[in-house]
């Protein structure tokens, strides 16, 4: 130590007492000079003046912060309440799923007195709680989690127990108040707040980044169209028992869905506790052979290309041969059939000798073109990919004219058919609410004028042919009926019992092309007749009564004028053969 | 300059007004600090109140969401009160009322309309 001392250069101190006596004697020598603004003391004076002006500033703003505090701050602070996803609500803001503050339960074994005594009354206060996983965090040397999702009335009972050793850190959990209504929608998330299915998968990083109460994320469901499709989709599955059945309501010139229903449905709340039947959302991830509702598509395509007008005559006295097939109506006409009447007698025949003069490359393109060869355009992950022909050729043009040979999801189905009658543009379809004057554009797929006949064609239909059962008295209702039968691996070919009953309705069908239109679709897969319907369960007598009940349901939501018109009420119409055909 | 000549009590009356103002500032820091921090709790605690409040809010609106569940309403409205959606024969338009009233005279003496 002495060493490096003795090696450091003694300082100087010499000029440090110099610049000292300079300073203390400058007040003498600047007024000996005159000159008295070369005062040093004067000088002091100003460096305090400043210090004492930056402490008077400091000390004023500290009291500005006491007396008038941030406001925004605090209230920021106050709301946003840490949520991990933002709420989602219907098209007219009813909620649909929110996060709510709960609590997880942790267990600290060093601060526990009496073990036999904590582990009784938390098996007493969580019924559900198993007993091997309290005894895991009892006897573990750390802090551990042992239940979460408590509701804060859960977390108050055990908390007034005066456990030591128990302690609760609050946690978001998503709730689905509305249990199973809209559940397919909806969706769900895992217990880490990560979107698994519908909206909430769908929509998964959007509802995440607007984790705020004040901005909900709108869906373009209605409710109370939902609720009223999944009560008569409901209502026709305990009539027909069916496997499952599917509904579905949209917005034709948006492409909104205004309710998507899959039956049997599940509660959200406890996805685990859900089949995966009852998971599955049938409108976007099952595929069906739709049977004869395609026989719109091929009617609207001769009409586009110039290959048949609604007078075109078909003969339909004779089966037809096309490519392997011998074609059969299921109620033979036996007549030689207009064009109209071969979709309101939905006459496969008359449908397979148009596909005929449309050709196998014209039908593909407009297939294509309808999006029917692809998942429907939605912003489901879930959306399934449909089952079409390897090759277009005869046989495959004999089969897809009349909705066999290929297999789509209702929701594709319901895409395309909103595009023929829309005024012809292919919009895509939509979960997420648009703004009110929303103008979705679209490729054009068929021409304006075909999408009016094709509005006149499908009311026709209900007027006078197989969707009477449709009908609502006061509104202009169009569809057309389909029946799939179903293609069994082990049959090696079609059945006869089973099928896929379906409804594809529009309203209104009157007005120009710029009216406000919906379409609604019902399909329940594999029905069973009953006494009253004679035992039959094709798509006239099992979805066409619950499409026509739906719309007369959602028509005033709709702002759909009924017309009033007593007489019409009265006077219904009887379709030429109800229901029973295909 | 008798600021830095005059003496009060022995010493001068610049270092005494410096020590005065040094004083003072040291003090208004002090109570401001007290305030801010008396405030502070304040906040903290309307937060945490408003936080309370706003989970019981939300908790309601999720039971008022569940309470008024269509399904439910639906099952309520039937059984208890009888009602069911609105039927075509059961609304008009205003300005169809005369026509169908007077189409109908003998259902409206009847009280059917």
């Amino acid at each position: 130590m002495s060493f490096t001392l003795q090696s450091l250069p003694i300082p100087n101190w010499r000029w440090i007492k110099d610049l000292v006596w300079r300073i203390e004697h400058a007040f003498e020598r600047a007024r000996a000079a005159g000159r008295a603004e070369d005062d040093t003391r004067l000088r002091i004076f100003v460096v305090l003046a400043i210090f004492s002006i930056a402490f008077v500033v400091l000390a004023a703003g500290a009291a500005k912060m006491v007396i008038f505090p941030d406001v925004s701050r605090i209230e920021a602070v106050g709301r946003e309440g840490g949520l991990d996803r933002a709420d989602l609500v219907d098209r007219n803001g009813a909620v649909l799923a929110l996060d709510l503050e709960h609590y997880g339960l942790y267990l600290e074994p060093h601060d526990i007195w009496d073990v036999g005594e904590t582990r009784r009354a938390l098996l007493a206060a969580l019924p559900d709680l198993q007993a091997a996983r309290l005894d895991h965090a009892l006897n573990s040397k750390h802090r551990s989690f042992l239940v979460g999702g408590l509701t804060p009335t859960a977390k108050a009972q055990i908390h007034d127990l005066g456990l030591p050793g128990v302690s609760f850190e609050p946690e978001q959990k998503r709730i689905y108040p509305l249990g199973s209504t809209a559940a397919h929608v909806i969706g769900f998330t895992d217990t880490g707040g990560l979107g698994l299915e519908g909206a909430e998968a769908a929509f998964n990083d959007e509802i995440r980044k607007t984790a705020d109460p004040r901005t909900p994320f709108a869906l373009s469901v209605d409710l109370r169209i939902q609720a009223a499709l999944e009560d008569e989709l409901t209502k026709a599955a305990q009539e027909f028992h069916p496997l499952g059945a599917v509904g579905v309501v949209t917005n034709v010139k948006t492409g909104e869905v205004l309710g998507m229903a899959s039956w049997p449905s599940f509660d959200p709340n406890h996805p685990g506790q859900a089949t995966d039947d009852q998971k599955l959302n049938r409108a976007a991830s099952a595929v069906y052979e739709m049977g004869s509702t395609f026989k719109a598509f091929t009617v609207a395509i001769g009409l586009d290309t110039g290959v048949a007008t609604p007078d075109s005559t078909f003969d339909a006295r004779v089966p037809f041969h096309l490519g392997y097939r011998t074609i059969h109506d299921y109620h033979a006409a036996k007549k030689i059939l207009s064009l109209v009447e071969v979709f309101q007698h939905s006459s496969n025949i008359g449908t397979a000798r148009l596909a005929e003069q449309i050709g196998p490359k014209r039908l593909s393109q407009y297939f294509i073109a309808l999006g029917l060869t692809r998942p429907a355009k939605i912003e489901l992950k879930e959306s399934a990919m449909p089952l079409i022909p390897h090759k277009w050729d005869d046989d495959a043009v004999a089969s897809t004219s009349f909705g066999h040979g290929i297999d789509v999801s209702p929701l594709a189905l319901s895409r395309a058919m909103g595009a023929l009658l829309n005024g012809g543009t292919l919009v895509p379809l939509t979960i997420h609410k648009l703004p009110a004057d929303a103008k979705v554009a679209g490729p054009r797929v068929v021409s304006e004028k075909t999408s009016q006949q094709m509005l006149q064609i499908m009311r026709a239909n209900v007027t006078g042919g197989s969707g009477g059962k449709a009908d609502v008295p006061g509104l202009s209702v169009g569809g057309k009926t389909g029946t799939g039968e179903k293609y069994i691996k082990a049959l090696g070919g079609y059945s006869q019992t089973q099928q896929v009953s379906s409804f594809a309705a529009v309203f209104p069908t009157d007005g120009d092309a710029k009216t406000d239109r919906y379409f609604v679709l019902i399909l329940l897969d594999e029905p069973h007749g009953n006494a009253a319907t004679g035992g039959f369960s094709t798509g006239g007598w099992v979805a066409a009564p619950a499409a026509g009940r739906v719309i007369d349901r959602v028509s005033p939501f709709l702002h759909v004028q009924r017309q009033a018109n007593l007489a019409s009420l009265v006077a219904q119409t009887k379709p030429a053969n109800p229901g029973d055909e295909r | 300059m008798i600021l830095f000549t005059r003496r009060v009590w022995g010493f001068r009356l610049v270092d005494v007004i410096g020590v005065g103002l040094l004083i003072a500032l040291i003090l208004s820091v002090y109570l401001a600090k007290t305030f801010a921090g008396r405030e502070r709790g304040e906040i903290a605690r309307v937060e945490a109140e408003i936080a309370t409040e706003h989970n019981r809010v939300r908790l309601l609106q999720a039971e008022v969401a569940h309470l008024e569940r269509p399904d439910r309403i639906e099952h309520l409205s039937s059984t208890y009160l009888g009602l069911g959606p609105v039927k075509t024969t059961q609304e008009i338009s205003p300005e169809a009322l005369s026509s169908v009233l007077s189409a109908k005279p003998t259902a409206v003496k009847e009280g059917r309309l």
